[in-house]
């Protein structure tokens, strides 16, 4: 056998390797990705509801869809929610960041600590939310009460405006320990050099903080907020459970909103069609991380 | 030195603060699961009057009637046998999890060598399709899998969890894979190769003794998301033979027979896990993903 005979043989021995290597769980992924998608998109244009026969519905379930008033209440609400929790999010997520870059007594137990709020399964900590801000019996209102802030309790969750800054605050809670850990790598990441540079040119800490770290995390940073922006706009178990969507509907987010429309009102068209929608907004997210991620870096160069 | 004072006392307090943000609403359910109905009722609050007690967990456990709730309660019970079934909800969610774990060790220890080592067609348009797969919302694919599962006939059993599960899980599971047998040393593999080892061999010989702690820590953090995830649970799940334990733990919290004391000792008897598994989670896999991520 030749040497380059020999060399095909064992490409193609590797090649079959490699493929047959993948192809459980490139199985299992596409027939819960590719079918999923098809069939969303082809129920949300039908008529697919189980009293009516089922039946072609073009558009309508779309038109349907974005002319209700409870859609549009669903997107303000999900647009409140995630754009006053990023931001609070990411902001909290760098100073706790830049609190865990230096030591400190008792730093490795805070560590721990800070995990535990992302540790928790989210449909937990909606119900864990729920007791501290009760309006009857909370430690929230209590301890208010005993501090003497508030004369008497507060219906945290009751009111609709009240409601909804208890979720932004429990979603902050359950999502700023991972934007913590991702800033934090990027921040150990940065040479020291660049902050010995900085001190000998007479930088004060706020000053190495804006021209050495922020310059330092700034990729970092923009994964942290696309990635929350995808969290907040897909928000589920928390709502669910925190607060069921109420006050009437003060705090019913898009996700909540479908699992509604699908399966409390079954309406599996409209389901569909929101699914859709909200999955394509979701792609254009995805493509936006994907653009934020450096070349090379998720499977390396061609060298490979 | 009054700026070094300076800096000591701002970190100190916004630790302290952290701390404060991070326990409170924790510290209330882990206190409210051994106070009496009466203190947590108690207006102007005064929390100890009545001392601990650990009637709750007994009921949850035995099922003894906690003896303040039928004094107390004339007009109704406020007690609920909902709530005895979180210790099965935690098993169901346990062996769902570890059966998931094992899926993502396998499966995904499979798929990421060749995705980290080897060439062949397409591999970076498969690989971004299966990572990326799941940011896409759960809520949009609810109904799909709702059908595919009963199509199946797989409604109401393990199977069709640690299925779902497992496809929610693998692809973050091969995307640090995949990183992590990237960093190992190649020339180890190259000589096996050159010994006559076909990759599958080179995987199970070389690399995933090398890759240890990466596998487990994946495997550690898929079980913590398979044990966390409620819209499927809440989905596919008929009975207590499958509930999960979010599942439970959502419906006992709202059924209005269930007093906050049960509530709370239930989360705190659902948290245990989750509480144990937490820091190795941090050891083998955040560390994993940042020295993979950050390179």
């Amino acid at each position: 056998m030749t040497v380059r005979g020999r060399a095909q043989r064992i490409t193609g021995s590797v090649t079959f390797s490699a493929y047959w290597m993948i192809a459980p769980a490139v199985l299992l992924v596409a027939a819960f990705t590719l079918y999923p998608y098809a069939y969303a998109l082809w129920s949300s244009i039908r008529v697919t509801s189980p009293l009516l026969p089922p039946a072609f519905a073009g558009l309508k379930n779309y038109k349907a869809v974005i002319t209700s008033i409870y859609f549009l209440r669903a997107v303000r609400n999900t647009l409140v929610f995630t754009v006053a929790s990023v931001p609070i999010t990411a902001i909290l997520g760098l100073l706790t960041a830049s609190l865990f870059n230096r030591r400190f007594f008792g730093d490795v137990v805070l560590k721990a600590l800070v995990l535990l709020p992302w540790a928790i399964p989210l449909a937990i900590s909606g119900v864990v939310w729920r007791g501290f801000f009760s309006s009857g019996w909370g430690a929230f209102n209590a301890l208010l009460y005993m501090a003497g802030i508030i004369p008497k309790y507060i219906g945290w969750l009751t009111k609709p405006n009240l409601a909804m800054l208890v979720v932004i605050a429990a979603q902050i809670w359950t999502q700023f320990p991972f934007a913590t850990v991702l800033i934090l790598a990027a921040m150990q990441a940065i040479p020291e050099e660049l902050y010995e540079a900085a001190a000998i040119d007479g930088a004060g800490p706020l000053q190495r903080f804006f021209h050495v770290t922020l310059p330092g995390i700034r990729a970092m940073l923009a994964i942290v907020v696309i990635f929350e922006t995808l969290m907040g706009l897909t928000a589920f178990d928390l709502p669910y459970t925190l607060t069921g969507g109420g006050p009437g509907t003060a705090t019913t987010v898009i996700s909540y909103y479908t699992w509604a429309e699908s399966f409390k009102m079954l309406n599996f068209g409209n389901g569909a069609a929101l699914a859709v929608l909200l999955a394509v907004v979701s792609l254009a997210m995805i493509l936006a991380i994907i653009q934020f991620i450096p070349k090379g870096a998720l499977i390396g160069g061609e060298e490979r | 030195m009054t700026r070094g004072w300076g800096i000591r006392l701002v970190t100190y307090l916004g630790a302290m603060l952290l701390a404060i943000f991070i326990l409170a609403p924790l510290a209330w359910v882990f206190l409210s699961g051994v106070l009496p109905e009466a203190s947590i009722l108690s207006f102007p609050p005064d929390w100890f009057q009545y001392g601990l007690m650990d009637a709750n967990y007994k009921y949850i456990f035995t099922g003894e009637i906690p003896r303040g709730a039928v004094a107390t309660a004339t007009l109704r019970t406020m007690i609920s046998q909902e709530v005895r079934l979180v210790p099965r909800a935690v098993l169901n969610s346990l062996v769902v999890a570890f059966a998931v774990m094992i899926v993502n060790c396998i499966v995904g220890s499979l798929a990421a060598y060749p995705f980290a080592r080897l060439r062949f067609a397409a591999k970076t348009p498969i690989f971004f399709i299966i990572t990326m797969s799941r940011l896409i919302p759960a809520v949009a694919l609810a109904i799909p899998y709702y059908l595919i599962v009963q199509r199946l006939e797989l409604l109401d059993t393990y199977w069709a969890l640690i299925l779902i599960y497992s496809v929610l899980t693998l692809p973050f599971t091969i995307l640090i894979l995949t990183l992590y047998f990237r960093g190992l040393p190649e020339e180890i593999e190259e000589a096996a190769q050159l010994d006559g080892c076909s990759p599958f061999q080179t995987l199970i010989r070389i690399v995933v003794p090398l890759a240890l702690p990466s596998l487990i820590g994946t495997g550690l953090f898929a079980f913590m998301l398979s044990y966390s995830e409620f819209l499927f649970g809440l989905l596919i799940t008929q009975s207590i033979k499958t509930r999960t334990l979010p599942v439970i733990l959502s419906t006992v919290s709202w059924n209005p027979d269930v007093t906050w004391g049960l509530t709370s000792a239930s989360i705190t008897i659902g948290l245990i896990p989750t509480l144990l598994l937490v820091v190795p989670v941090w050891r083998y896999m955040v560390r994993g993903l940042v020295a993979g991520g950050v390179q």
